[in-house]
């Protein structure tokens, strides 16, 4: 695949939910395309659907209607178990809430994608990757520390680091900064678009905050269930708040 | 802030039930199973045991009997009467040899008779007749029924006359069946049955006459359909040994032993079987309510973040868990209902079991208060909790790990929950009353109620211990082990997861099914000795030492006959001394005087088949030493203990004989009527008559008796294979009931330790949804929550089995039934919890599996 190829193709997607007797259409048709590399953010108020379109586009749940294609594979479809191995290999993916396994350490959430995909039997190279990114997050003296012992800001630079540890060609960041306060918040994206960068990730990242939007190469603003602008922008330069 | 009025309260509560009806049913659906499993065990057993308890009565015709030699003294009279004020019912019965002889035949043939008053006796069970009818209709002033073998030996029938003493008698019919025969005398001849007036107008109760008298006694039933209590047996068999001190007081209980031990043993079963619901449906309500509570930790942070004080959460959530746990107790009590009401109809169906079912208001009661208390008792601290907790501290789900060491931590802890542990003391102080109101088997009760404690305690204990050590293990080996085996063992430690309260939960449920199960079988082995079905049930008197080879080839010869005859020689003596004491002054304890001057010797190498030593041991084969081994039973009322001296007169020789063991009988054997043993060379010499006793198809005892007739015209047969049939049928009765009701247990507390699994399921959602958009397949995750709850299952199994079989041999132990450690069951029983609890964890996480993770995302 050469630069600038698709990475994310939505044709038509539409979601409704039942709600009793009513229908809810979330979702209303939306086309768009992601090529390689490209930092996109969602922005819209909430209830305008942007959460559920994150979701379709990691495979969380069946669309109603339309297609996506990861990387060429259309996954709308796929049963669960085929569908987890495409998220595993193509999507990094970071909550608003973090979403770590309570039971498991810092380092073994890190892990976890890793073993989880791999035939890697000792995970000799998936231990060297997880410290790395936990050095790289800043938490290289926390490795052993459960979730409950982080905090907020930590736990997400460890959910980071274990979106990005199977070096994924997409990252999909919901909110990912919506539970922090600001200076954790800005470490987080901070990390967030290095990682970007480094790794050349395509990024998906849904916001209702126009500043964290200001960063990517592309804005798109859903309301009501459908795209209402669609536009590439200059991103911002990024500055740390102190 | 104003508190919240109990009126609001009560309305958020009910509007929270019925906004998440679905979790709420399956919280009300496992407190009804554990009320249910209580209710329907509980009052069930009871009415069986009622009726069993009928049944056993029948084999005395009464509750109680006094045998006496002598007409009551005025003194004792007035005290029979004041207890017939009491509306006990009492009828006497005379039973005495006497002649009887017809027209037909010159020779007059000695019949034992048996004086009635028919319109009273028998108070339990039927006189059988042929032809068919009533005693109180057949048995007039001048009539007779008889026994089979009068009619062969006089050559008569039914309609014939027959004259006792100076009257003459019609017969009216012959009779099948005496439900007392086991407990009256073994006396020559056939039977007579005469009413009370034919007997006076016959003249043979003349002063002196040599008639046994009992007086039967009958307790009044309560008027509230409750079954006679035993306690109402027992008072007036005492104040009847202290009015008539010179009589033979005995109950029920004791003309059979088999039967006894058998109702005994039942009853401890049940009284087990209703605990064991009791506190698996504890078990079940906790559970229930643990995982309910979880669930409303967010709202609970929320109200107290909106300003809600703790008080008014407590009431809002007290209310709502009394509602819960009325509505399932409620439910449990219908459920309960209908299962007492099925248990009856499918017993009756299938084995013919006879229950009588009414519902009693204290089984309903109990149960519901079982329900809501321990409703109470696994809700209440948890709220009380809910005092110190800040809102955010419930909000991100985090526990405040302690740093204090151990024992420090400990004190904190109980000094900080003093309310906590006072409102659990108190509940349990409930259910402990609950529980012994359960248990008609004191020993049950107590060794349950001290063991459950205990057993608790210690196996809260374990399973910490067993969980710390595979902490341990687990830390060591970390990052070596395979991923799914980590993250699996490392499930079991999930921050606020209660894996030792359900390891405990699941361990005493365990504990509970297997020692129902264990006791149960081994009771069941033991029920199966007893009613063999080749005892013997026709009994020979007055065997010559001439006859007894030629008896026992034509009894060998019968192929009515299907065991070994079994024949016993038998001295008769009098006793003139008791430890040098002349008898006439002996003190003797509710022992007739008259009986010491017709006292059975008996010889035997060793204890015959059937009959126990209980104290001292039996003499070597080679004594010749008066030595005697005499039944306990007949020693208490004599006075004499292991080492004592009595002496014996037979014809006009002396035997001091030391008491060297004092023995046992089941009551089912020939031997066990016998109760003065010697050894052989004692007894040489001296006139024997011999006693003999065979198993012969009940149906065709008649042909027996008309063989034995003819070549032994002399030898008089007792047929008490209708009797002991009553006996064989109540006891593989029992054992058919209390199979059917361990394996309901068994069944209601495997049902019980699922949900209890189950209701963990809520809270792996969150956590399938994660690790499935980390890409893992259902199979890894099913991979990881199989080694959680098979650890699980093991870990539970193992300390439930261990106590299981700990309890079992303590309760048999004091049943006095061996046991065996089933290494089989136990290894089986330890799998099947295994398999179970993956089983039921599969079962519970399958529609979690296939959800789609952001339909549990949304929902956040």
């Amino acid at each position: 695949m050469t630069e600038g190829s698709t990475m994310i193709e939505v044709e038509g997607l539409s979601k409704s939910i039942r709600n009793g007797a009513r229908t809810v259409d979330i979702l209303k048709g939306i086309s768009f395309a992601v090529p390689r590399g490209q930092f996109v953010a969602i922005m819209g108020s909430s209830g305008s659907g942007k959460s559920t379109l994150l979701g379709l586009l990691a495979g969380l749940d069946s669309p109603s209607a339309g297609e996506v294609r990861l990387n060429g594979t259309a996954i709308s479809y796929l049963p669960e178990d085929q569908l987890a191995k495409v998220r595993g290999k193509t999507v990094g993916f970071v909550f608003q809430s973090y979403q770590l396994v309570p039971t498991l350490t810092a380092l073994e959430n890190v892990l976890l994608p890793y073993e989880l995909n791999t035939e890697d039997a000792n995970n000799q190279e998936g231990q060297k990757r997880a410290r790395e990114l936990l050095n790289s997050v800043g938490l290289s003296d926390r490795l052993d520390h459960y979730p409950v012992q982080l905090s907020g800001g930590e736990q997400q630079r460890v959910a980071l680091a274990r979106a990005f540890i199977l070096r994924p060609p997409i990252v999909l960041a919901d909110e990912p900064t919506g539970n922090l306060d600001t200076t954790n918040g800005s470490h987080v994206l901070e990390l967030l678009l290095h990682l970007n960068r480094s790794l050349g990730t395509t990024l998906v990242l849904v916001t209702h905050d126009p500043v964290l939007a200001g960063y990517a190469d592309r804005r798109i603003v859903l309301r009501d269930g459908a795209v209402i602008s669609d536009e590439i922008q200059q991103p911002a330069s990024f500055m740390v708040a102190t | 802030m104003a508190g919240l009025s109990y009126r609001s309260a009560l309305r958020i509560a009910g509007r929270e039930l019925r906004f998440s009806r679905g979790k709420f049913f399956f919280v009300i659906l496992s407190v009804a199973i554990g009320v249910a499993a209580l209710t329907g065990v509980r009052g069930f057993s009871t009415s069986f045991r009622a009726a069993l308890l009928d049944r056993a009565r029948s084999i005395m015709a009464a509750d109680l009997s006094a045998r006496m030699f002598q007409q009551p003294t005025p003194e004792e009279q007035k005290g029979l009467d004041a207890i017939a004020a009491e509306s006990v019912q009492i009828t006497p019965v005379t039973e005495m040899l006497s002649m009887a002889s017809s027209a037909k035949t010159l020779d007059p043939l000695l019949v034992s008779l048996k004086a009635v008053d028919p319109s009273l006796y028998p108070f339990y069970g039927e006189v059988e007749l042929q032809p068919a009818g009533s005693l109180r209709q057949v048995l007039k002033n001048d009539t007779v029924v008889v026994a089979d073998d009068l009619l062969v030996r006089l050559r008569l029938n039914v309609g014939d006359s027959l004259k006792i003493g100076n009257r003459i008698f019609r017969i009216a019919a012959v009779v099948v069946n005496e439900p007392d025969r086991l407990s009256g005398n073994f006396a020559a001849g056939p039977r007579v049955f005469i009413s009370r007036e034919g007997l006076d107008a016959s003249g043979l109760l003349a002063p002196g006459s040599h008639a046994g008298q009992r007086y039967l006694f009958k307790v009044p039933k309560p008027k509230d359909g409750t079954p006679i209590s035993e306690k109402a047996v027992e008072s007036l068999k005492d104040r009847l040994e202290k009015l008539l001190p010179e009589s033979q007081v005995i109950d029920y209980r004791e003309t059979n032993p088999a039967l006894t031990q058998g109702l005994d043993r039942a009853t401890s079963l049940l009284s087990l079987m209703s605990l064991v619901a009791l506190v698996l449906g504890a078990v079940g309500v906790a559970m229930a309510m643990r995982a309910h509570l979880e669930q409303r930790l967010d709202s609970i942070a929320i109200m107290k973040s909106l300003g809600a004080g703790s008080a008014e959460i407590i009431r809002i959530y007290l209310l709502q868990t009394l509602l819960l746990g009325l509505l399932g107790g409620l439910l449990g009590v219908g459920f309960g209902a209908l299962v007492q009401m099925a248990f009856p109809y499918f017993l009756g169906k299938l084995f013919g079991v006879p229950t009588a079912v009414h519902l009693q208001w204290r089984t309903v009661m109990t149960g519901l208060g079982a329900g809501i208390l321990t409703t109470l008792l696994f809700t209440l601290p948890p709220l009380l909790d809910i005092r110190s907790v800040r809102p955010i501290l419930i909000l991100r789900r985090a526990v405040e790990e302690s740093a204090d060491p151990f024992l420090a931590g400990l004190r904190k802890k109980l000094t900080n929950n003093l309310s906590q542990i006072a409102a659990v003391v108190l509940i349990l102080t409930g259910l402990a009353v609950i529980a012994t109101t359960l248990s008609d088997s004191a020993t049950v009760g107590r060794v349950f109620s001290f063991g459950l404690v205990t057993v608790l305690a210690v196996l809260l204990a374990a399973c910490a211990l067993l969980l710390a050590a595979l902490r341990q293990f687990l830390a060591k080996t970390r990052l070596r082990l395979p991923s799914a085996m980590r993250h699996g063992l490392a499930n079991l430690y999930r921050p606020g997861n209660p894996s030792a309260a359900l390891l405990a939960a699941v361990g005493l449920g365990v504990m509970q099914i297997m020692s129902v199960f264990l006791v149960q079988q081994s009771v069941v082995r033991e029920l199966h000795l007893s009613s063999a079905p080749n005892l013997p049930n026709v009994f020979l008197v007055d065997i010559t030492t001439k006859e007894v080879a030629g008896v026992e080839k034509l009894l060998k010869a019968q192929p009515s006959v299907t065991a070994e005859p079994e024949l016993l020689p038998v001295v008769s003596s009098r006793i003139v001394a008791i430890d040098g004491v002349p008898a006439t002054r002996a003190s003797l304890k509710n022992f007739p005087r008259r009986m010491l001057r017709s006292i059975s010797l008996t010889s035997f190498p060793q204890a015959p088949a059937g009959t126990t030593v209980v104290e001292g041991a039996w003499w070597n084969a080679q004594e010749q030493k008066p030595v005697v081994a005499i039944a306990q039973r007949v020693a208490e009322r004599l006075g004499v203990h292991v080492g004592s001296k009595v002496t014996f007169a037979a014809q006009d020789t002396e035997i001091v004989a030391t008491v060297v063991a004092l023995t046992k009988a089941d009551g089912q054997h020939t031997f066990s009527r016998a109760e003065f043993f010697l050894p052989r060379p004692v007894l040489n010499g001296l006139p024997v008559v011999w006693y003999g006793g065979v198993h012969s198809d009940p149906k065709r005892v008649g042909e027996l008796q008309r063989a034995l007739y003819q070549s032994f015209p002399t030898v008089t047969v007792i047929n008490v294979a209708q009797a002991l049939e009553t006996v064989r049928s109540v006891v593989i009765q029992i054992t058919y009931v209390i199979q059917f009701l361990a394996a309901f247990s068994v069944f209601a507390g495997v049902v019980i330790l699922a949900s209890a699994v189950a209701g963990t399921r809520y809270r792996r959602i969150r956590e399938v949804v994660v690790l499935k958009t980390l890409g893992a397949t259902r199979a890894r995750i099913a991979a990881v929550f199989s080694i959680e709850f098979a650890v699980l299952g093991l870990v539970a199994g193992l300390v439930g089995v261990i106590f299981a079989n700990i309890v079992a041999r303590v309760l048999l132990g004091r049943m006095s039934i061996a046991f065996h450690f089933p290494w089989a069951w136990n290894g089986l029983a330890l799998l099947a919890t295994a398999a179970a609890t993956v089983a039921t964890g599969w079962a519970a996480s399958f529609r979690v599996l296939g959800q789609k993770p952001l339909e549990v995302l949304r929902e956040e």
